[in-house]
């Protein structure tokens, strides 16, 4: 990742940020709408959340050696 | 019949027949126009055309097209056409017979308008496909067959059981919406959760496709969950039940894809994911989440073959398909590389690409149903999938370190399949209408708004900036990861073991406890005095067994003498 894909990825955050709070609403809205990247924030979380959760899950528990079923 | 009303699947069937006999030379190119006439076919059957048939005293409803399935078998003789030019290099006759069969399983459940109809059709594509998997001709592959064989003759069979007490409590064996009173109706949605892959009943999907020829799995990962998927929507649009099923599928399908180390396995569990959303679109019963249903359908069987296509080209070219093998291979496959990733944001739902106008009519119907807990859980299953097959996938495959592999040229009748399919998902994200006038329900919806593109970007971008912090936890490990299969491949071992050993040690003891006593008996027949000599003596003492020459001749002797005597008196 070079600055500039960074860069990027700001602009379009921002963009998306404005747009949410200025421009056309949902005809369906829903209570967290409103709040200035809800969905940025979630994207976030969530992706955070998947990999912890999984990885832990993983490894606690699921994950087992290639040869296991053939014992 | 007249050629209006024959029903596609009999295309399809015949074509299977042909395959059969023709030489290897133009057994491609007959696939591909059977495929074709298949696909032509269903395209110009219009609404409302029947073909009945009869069997012993059942009427069969063999041709039944309506708005509901007339979108799934399009995208299913469509997938078919195109997987044939992807195996168009394939030699050998089992796997284009095996596919062309289970292809016309495929769109005969799905025209089918009576229940023995659609339970005919089901067998054979258990059967068919089951062959797809074991034309792989690794140890590993035919064990999945059996397994996957079992699992959907077990479906099946509880289908069955469904579908005679049906006939039972209705005295009609026609399809339609069942009610949750009816206690049939759960044995059939057992035997059709088990095709949809709904866990815990799901675990042949992840042991079986990447198991699969890489040709083959195209076609698994279109027909089998898909038209379950259209059979619970026939039958149980609107039930609760489904909504639950759904959400905890497409969270589940997506903790295993971020584990799973076997690309094409993280592309099977990737599916359990999608039909998520299906799965809970039937449960809400909207003509909106319905319609969503069947979009969602259409355009995650184009963008499944892509992505399993691009994971079956660096299978053929590398013979490597673990992530923990994989790296860099973006220099040598670039075409790939790119088409894997029209697929990719696809899937992820990027605007522009037919992931986008699809999933997200699910979502805004779950919303509109106001189930905002549903809607946020399907939130996280979107960011899951650009994780998992968007990001996880093609970054350690193509990108990263160069792991030393160096791919063949890959056949061009393969890029070219996936060219059609990429170009397919392109045109259906920008032309959402072109989809949206198929779908069965009077519904409105438009993809492109604000607020809807807002949504997206913000979830994307910031999926993409968690991956890119935690990204090296992703890696693929060569481990395996436990499955609800684990009951049958290991949990049952120990109590099977211990059942045979009372039963085995039980006969054991009765046979030889009889050979005992059978011995004996032999033993006292043969030698009377045995039991009246000590325990150690020898079996046979010449001394005291054999009898001296002359008691014999005494008794003789002593007969005469006793006779004369007699006779003299």
């Amino acid at each position: 990742m070079k600055t500039w894909h960074w860069i990027i990825l700001a602009v379009i955050t921002i963009a998306s940020i404005v747009l949410q709070l200025w421009g056309p609403q949902s005809a369906h809205p829903h209570a967290w709408d409103r709040i200035p990247g809800f969905y940025a924030l979630f994207g976030f979380g969530a992706c955070v959340v998947i990999i912890f959760v999984s990885k832990t899950l993983g490894k606690v528990w699921l994950e087992k050696r290639e040869d296991y079923y053939d014992e | 019949m007249t050629s209006e009303t024959l029903p596609p699947a009999f295309i399809l069937l015949l074509g299977a027949f042909v395959l059969l006999g023709v030489p290897a030379r133009v057994r491609s190119a007959v696939f591909v126009l059977f495929a074709a006439l298949g696909f032509g076919h269903v395209m110009r059957l219009p609404l409302g055309t029947t073909a009945v048939g009869n069997f012993a005293e059942f009427q069969l409803i063999l041709l039944s097209v309506d708005s509901v399935n007339r979108v799934f078998g399009m995208i299913f003789s469509l997938i078919v056409l195109i997987g044939g030019i992807y195996a168009w290099h394939v030699k050998n006759r089992g796997e284009p017979v095996a596919a062309m069969l289970y292809a016309a399983g495929a769109l005969g459940v799905t025209f089918a308008g009576d229940f023995i109809t659609l339970l005919i059709w089901w067998e054979v594509m258990a059967i068919a496909s089951t062959a797809l998997i074991y034309a792989r001709g690794t140890a590993e592959s035919r064990g999945a067959a059996m397994r996957y064989l079992l699992v959907h003759l077990l479906g099946g069979s509880v289908l069955l059981g469904g579908v005679a007490w049906h006939y039972a409590a209705y005295g009609h064996m026609l399809i339609g919406a069942l009610d949750p009173s009816f206690g049939g109706a759960w044995l059939i949605l057992f035997g059709v959760a088990l095709n949809a892959a709904i866990p815990p009943l799901h675990p042949w999907l992840p042991d079986a496709y990447p198991s699969a020829t890489v040709t083959g799995t195209i076609f698994m990962g279109a027909l089998t969950t898909k038209s379950a998927v259209y059979v619970l929507m026939r039958l149980f649009p609107g039930w609760e039940v489904l909504v639950w099923a759904g959400v905890i599928m497409a969270i589940y399908g997506l903790i295993y894809a971020v584990l799973a180390n076997d690309i094409r396995r993280i592309l099977a569990y990737s599916i359990i994911s999608q039909v998520g959303y299906m799965v809970t679109g039937i449960g809400l019963g909207t003509a909106l989440s319905l319609n969503g249903t069947a979009a969602h359908a259409y355009s995650h069987i184009l963008y499944k073959a892509l992505l399993l296509m691009g994971a079956g080209v660096v299978l053929h070219t590398t013979g490597k398909s673990k992530l923990s093998e994989l790296g860099g291979l973006g220099k040598y496959l670039p075409l790939t590389l790119w088409l894997f990733m029209i697929g990719a944001l696809s899937i992820s739902g990027v605007p522009l690409f037919n992931g986008f106008i699809s999933k997200s009519m699910i979502v805004s119907s779950a919303g509109e149903a106001h189930r905002e807990g549903m809607m946020l859980v399907l939130f996280v299953a979107s960011v899951g999938s650009f994780l998992h097959t968007g990001l996880r996938i093609p970054v350690f495959t193509f990108w990263g370190p160069d792991v030393g592999l160096r791919p063949s040229k890959p056949p061009v009748n393969m890029i070219i399949a996936m060219v059609v399919a990429a170009a397919l998902c392109v045109f259906y994200g920008c032309y959402p209408s072109a989809l949206y006038r198929f779908l069965p329900f009077e519904a409105e919806y438009h993809p492109y708004t604000i607020p809807h593109l807002v949504e997206s970007v913000q979830l994307l971008t910031f999926t993409f900036i968690g991956f890119w912090v935690f990204r090296r936890k992703l890696q693929g490990e060569p481990l395996i990861v436990l499955e609800t299969d684990w009951i049958y491949r290991r949990g049952l071992h120990r109590p099977a073991k211990l059942l045979l050993n009372v039963v085995n040690g039980t006969f054991g003891a009765a046979a030889r406890g009889r050979d005992h006593v059978i011995a004996r008996l032999v033993d006292m027949a043969q030698h009377p005095l045995r039991p009246f000599r000590p325990a150690d003596a020898p079996r046979y003492d010449e001394n005291e067994d054999r009898l001296p020459l002359g008691t014999g001749l005494a008794i003789t002797v002593l007969f005469l003498v006793l006779l004369a005597v007699w006779a003299a008196q």
